[in-house]
């Protein structure tokens, strides 16, 4: 397992401290574009999704990738978590990963 | 005539304050220390070697003492006297009557020898220098060691600053350790505690004959208590000693893992004293007044400790107190005192808790005048108990503070102002008495994990008690007995009728086919243990993935294989079980069976929900 470029849980919010580094997120999809997704944050802020979506995607879909600004993430890898999925613990999880459990996680 | 000092003679005096002065007294010689003129009389301290007590020669003997028969450092026989109390101190006070000079002064303060004495002080010095065991002198290096067990802390560490090497060694065992500090590997320590309980004498008998037993509280003054037990000779020789709310120095006890099942005081360890250890009552020492040490547990948090043994610590804003009620014993018929007072913590719960006696009368009254100020109150040592769901019990140990200047009282106290007295407050009995009627109301109720049911053997004692618990089943076992024989109609067990068929005693009547039920013995295991736990048909059917009869028709006809596959494929699935627990007799011995009453596949949101809510409340220290 390579662990040398780990991917932060983040939310919108989270997002913009981790511009340029690996990021991971839960996005509910909104819009599919075929080659990009507008998708909702776990804290319900719009975020764009750019890569090679899944065909079809699922109501929720995990991406990981590099964040390219505050806003949106150049997406590697997708997953489709299907369409029961429950938002407000991810994103409560996404807080403890960045604040007092960061150093369980980077 | 004897020469010598009486061993042990000042605990005789102190045994027997006020004698006949007709009846027969044992032989008690003294030496005379520190003999000094007050006025007209002489005071001294009279001392057998291990003990000293301060005391005084009636007037009219203070003619032997000018006349020189009586001296500083001789030895005394004393044939008449009184022991009294000095009222402001702790300390005893002889006045001797009557007496006689047994001998003119010794060349040095009297030590007891290791020879005399079958429990002196001096052990742990001489057994490191066996070589001298002949020798009567006492050894100097005793000296310091004997005078600390009578005296405070600060001579202890004076008498350490004026010795030498011989000293050093000791000092270890000079030096008073808070109990918190003492386990099993390291024997060498003195600790200075108060008994806050004492047991009674219990009998009991195992293969091994006949015994006895005994135990004390003990509670330093850091508050940190342990429980100390004493068997056969040990406990006939200290039941008298240890008194309710005295202090003592003891040493050379020795100590081990405590065992769940019986303890009542918070501690990793409990001690056990036997003849060879010592126990020497600090006379002077008013002045130990235990800190007491709580250890809270949230009101929403009671409900695993229902009938079980483990004493709680509570902190809460007063909502009510009721009038003083009287109860009537049924055991004596006596009636007693009781008052109930309802608290409130930031759970947003609410317990009632039941004063009794002095506690009833005392801070009960004090409480319910100034109720509408809704005080916080601390109480330490309270039994739970099942009524209406949860309900709490003071003992005679617990202990009440009303309004304590202590962090949580002040969180308490500000949450309480905040939000808390206009909050709707539920009484936590609630949710309990609806689970333990139900037995399956919530999976998320009374949620512990299988080490605090394995580990707590007095569980459901009296009666079952419910918990939720969440698992994976670990091990089915394919070679045991997992299904009977079952009527069709009332699911009872059926046996094998005189010809064919099956006769069900239930329902009176001889049935053609029966059916299986399961009837299993299942291991779960989670991230605190194991555990075995017996499953009955309902729920085994949804663990196992089919019924008890198709499972008999794979096995029968598709093979062994086949069948332990389908076992196998039920392991290391995770479940949410609603279990009781309670406590069987099976060959004399007590054994916990915990049974399944529930199982519910796990709701990976509710879970995450309950898992993020116990996250948030541990603490990370940075």
């Amino acid at each position: 397992m390579d662990t040398s470029n780990p991917a932060a849980f983040v939310n919108a919010e989270l997002l913009r401290m981790y511009v340029g580094r690996r990021v991971r997120a839960v996005i509910q999809v909104l819009r599919n574009d075929g080659g990009s997704i507008f998708g909702k944050s776990t804290d319900e802020q719009e975020l764009v999704v750019k890569g090679h979506p899944p065909n079809p995607p699922t109501t929720f879909v995990e991406v990981i990738g590099i964040a390219d600004s505050n806003r949106s993430i150049q997406a590697e890898i997708w997953t489709n978590f299907g369409d029961n999925f429950d938002v407000s613990s991810y994103n409560t999880i996404c807080q403890l990963a960045n604040g007092d459990f960061k150093h369980l996680f980077i | 005539m004897a020469k010598t000092v009486t061993p042990d003679a000042i605990s005789v005096i102190l045994a027997n304050p006020c004698p006949d002065s007709s009846s027969d007294l044992p032989e008690i010689v003294v030496q005379v220390v520190d003999l000094k003129p007050t006025g007209k009389k002489y005071m001294f301290m009279a001392s057998d070697g291990k003990m000293k007590v301060r005391a005084l020669l009636q007037s009219t003997l203070a003619s032997e003492v000018t006349s020189g028969n009586i001296q500083n450092l001789g030895l005394i026989r004393v044939l008449d006297y009184t022991l009294n109390d000095i009222p402001t101190k702790n300390e005893k006070f002889l006045i001797v009557s009557k007496c006689d000079a047994v001998s003119s002064a010794l060349e040095a303060e009297y030590k007891a020898d290791v020879k005399v004495e079958d429990s002196g002080n001096s052990l742990k010095q001489n057994q490191e220098m066996d070589v001298d065991v002949k020798t009567e002198s006492p050894g100097i290096v005793l000296k310091p060691k004997q005078e600390v067990v009578t005296k405070s802390a600060a001579q202890i560490v004076h008498d350490q600053h004026g010795n030498a090497a011989p000293a050093a060694r000791m000092a270890m065992t000079l030096r008073v350790h808070p109990l918190v500090s003492l386990n099993p590997y390291q024997g060498i320590w003195t600790i200075k505690v108060r008994v806050t309980g004492k047991g009674n004498m219990r009998t009991y008998r195992n293969a091994r004959g006949e015994g006895c037993v005994f135990n004390v509280e003990l509670t330093d003054e850091d508050g940190t208590q342990i429980q100390a037990t004493m068997f056969n000779d040990a406990a006939k020789k200290f039941f008298d000693k240890f008194q309710m709310g005295k202090v003592y120095y003891i040493s050379k006890g020795t100590l081990k893992v405590a065992n769940k099942q019986f303890k009542t005081v918070q501690n990793d360890y409990e001690m056990t004293l036997n003849e060879n250890s010592e126990v020497e009552e600090a006379s002077n020492e008013a002045t130990l007044i235990p800190e007491t040490k709580f250890s809270f547990t949230p009101i929403d948090e009671l409900g695993p400790f229902v009938n079980g043994r483990e004493l709680v610590d509570v902190i809460g804003v007063v909502q009510s107190v009721s009038p003083t009620m009287s109860i009537r014993r049924k055991s004596n018929n006596e009636t007693i005192p009781k008052r109930d007072i309802v608290i409130a913590d930031e759970t947003k719960k609410t317990v009632v808790v039941s004063l009794w006696n002095d506690l009833a009368t005392s801070v009960g009254q004090e409480l319910l005048d100034m109720a509408d100020k809704s005080p916080v109150v601390a109480i330490k040592s309270l039994k739970v108990g099942e009524f209406q769901g949860v309900s709490l019990s003071a003992l005679s140990k617990s202990i009440i503070l009303v309004d304590p200047d202590t962090p949580e009282a002040k969180k308490l106290r500000s949450w309480y102002d905040s939000e808390g007295k206009d909050t709707s407050l539920a009484a936590i009995g609630n949710d309990l008495s609806l689970s333990n009627r139900n037995g399956a109301r919530s999976m998320y109720t009374d949620r512990v994990t299988l080490s605090h049911i394995t580990s707590n053997l007095s569980l459901g004692e009296d009666k079952p008690v419910y918990f939720s618990i969440k698992a994976y089943i670990s091990t089915i076992k394919p070679d045991q007995t997992m299904w009977y024989r079952a009527c069709k109609t009332c699911s009872k067990k059926v046996t094998e009728a005189v010809g064919s068929g099956y006769w069900c005693e239930g329902c009176q009547k001889n049935e053609d086919d029966c059916s299986l039920r399961y009837i299993m013995a299942v291991k779960v295991s989670d991230a605190s243990g194991e555990a075995f736990v017996s499953v009955f048909n309902e729920q085994a059917e949804k663990m196992i993935g089919c019924t008890a009869d198709e499972l008999n028709e794979i096995k029968l006809n598709d093979g062994e294989a086949s069948y332990q596959k389908k076992l196998k494929d039920a392991t290391w699935v995770p479940h949410l079980f609603r279990v009781s627990v309670a406590q069987n007799e099976y060959n004399n011995e007590k054994r916990q069976r915990i049974t399944v009453r529930a199982v519910a596949p796990i709701d990976y949101a509710a879970e995450s929900k309950y898992l993020i809510e116990e996250m948030t409340k541990i603490k990370v220290s940075n």
